[in-house]
């Protein structure tokens, strides 16, 4: 694995034990997740004891313990998004891409992930694919997003 | 200098350090407030709410947990309206239905008077109190064990790794847990949860007549009230 560059992060935070969720969110940007060596080394420059970096990165659903495919496709299943069909966009991940929801396709290129309301409820069922807002999603049209974001591999791999 | 303040619990006039917990005043004062999470000398969290009391102020009772409560001048809290009584033995009751495993919170039911568990049993080895982290975060300083996740995924766990890697084996999160003595009956097997209730002997016919009063009950020796630990 290659070494983790986190100088920049922590810059200017060490010894900062409130800046914890900061570190966190930046390490998240660059890495995808949090892999466990970073969270080490936060812990130590941080002066945050480790089962407490661990306890705020289990808590907040932004952060992810595991890797993350290229593809982050978040799909909302809050209230108004339930009741507007988002548990068939579920299955259609499912029969789809034959993985759960919080799972990562094999090959790496996709996440599919779930949340509890993204505060746009009138534009529901809503997915986030890499933080691009999707609104009024059916499974056809997730279907179609899936298929392309899973074939942008197989033409880089036949290239 | 120490600072004062004048409270007053059910109805009694008591002198409280500055800085303590309506609960440790109580206690101090020989005052029964059933409690679980709370341990002397640890900092609280209000994990157990089975400290619930009503606080009253410009004539509107507040429902609280006593042990996240500082004295303040002039407070008045009642321990034991039937109110509080009421809630107090479903809080019971909700516990001994999670773990009907530990004596020492078969012990609580009956203090609190549970007679019957109307919730279906879960069987639990935990009831998320928090003794055991906060035991290992201020006595031992070994940080080893911590809440992970959040919701109904909520549990103790160490950071990834070996347990050992931090444990300094002082044995303080076992001899704290409420779940690490189990009923005299030994341990109830899944689908034969029931309430104890065996220690109803113990709790004499004082405790029973004035429950606000506490009467040194064997049964506090079980779930290790803190005016067993603080002497
Ligand atoms: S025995 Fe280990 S895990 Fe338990 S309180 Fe002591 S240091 Fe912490
Ligand atoms: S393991 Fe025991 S002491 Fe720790 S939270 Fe659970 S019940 Fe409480
Ligand atoms: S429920 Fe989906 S955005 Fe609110
Ligand atoms: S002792 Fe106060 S909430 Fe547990």
């Amino acid at each position: 694995m290659a070494k983790i560059n986190l100088d920049s992060i922590l810059e200017g935070r060490r010894s900062q034990p409130h800046m914890l969720v900061e570190v966190l969110l930046d390490l998240q940007d660059q890495e995808g997740y949090l892999p466990e060596e970073a969270l080490k080394t936060v812990s130590k420059e941080l002066g945050v004891p480790l089962i407490d970096v661990y306890r705020v990165a289990h808590f907040y659903k932004a952060f992810s313990l595991k890797p993350r495919g290229k593809n982050v496709i978040t799909i909302c299943t809050g209230t108004a998004c339930h009741v507007r069909g988002s548990d068939l966009l579920v299955n259609q991940v499912r029969g789809q891409l034959g993985i759960e929801p919080g799972e990562t396709t094999p090959d790496g290129q996709i996440t599919v992930e779930c949340v509890n309301c993204v505060g746009a409820c009138a534009l529901g069922p809503i997915v986030i694919h890499n933080d691009v807002y999707c609104k009024n999603m059916t499974p056809g049209t997730l279907r179609r997003k899936l298929d392309k974001a899973a074939g942008k591999k197989k033409e880089a791999k036949d290239a | 200098m120490l600072q004062y303040v004048n409270v007053t619990i059910d109805g009694a006039p008591v002198r409280a350090e500055k800085g303590t917990s309506v609960l440790d005043t109580a206690i101090h004062y020989g005052i029964c407030i059933p409690h679980l999470c709370h341990i002397p000398g640890i900092h609280d969290m209000g994990a157990c709410r089975l400290c619930i009391v009503e606080h009253v102020r410009n004539g509107r009772s507040k429902v609280t947990a006593s042990c996240t409560l500082l004295v303040e001048e002039g407070m008045v809290i009642r321990t034991n309206t039937d109110r509080i009584l009421k809630m107090r033995k479903n809080i019971a009751e909700l516990l001994v239905a999670r773990a009907p495993n530990s004596k020492a919170i078969q012990d609580i039911a009956v203090r609190c008077g549970v007679t019957e568990v109307r919730y279906p049993f879960r069987n639990e080895n935990c009831v998320l109190c928090g003794r055991c982290v906060r035991i290992c975060k201020e006595r031992a300083q070994a940080n080893a064990l911590g809440f992970i996740g959040r919701g109904k995924e909520r549990h103790v766990d160490h950071p990834p790794g070996k347990l050992m890697d931090y444990c300094k084996n002082c044995n303080g999160c076992i001899l704290f847990c409420p779940m690490s003595v189990t009923p005299c009956g030994g341990p109830m097997k899944k689908g034969e949860e029931r309430l104890c209730g065996k220690c109803d002997s113990q709790l004499t016919a004082d405790a029973r007549k004035m429950p606000g009063v506490c009467v040194w009950c064997e049964l506090g020796k079980g779930f290790q009230c803190s005016r067993y630990l603080a002497v």
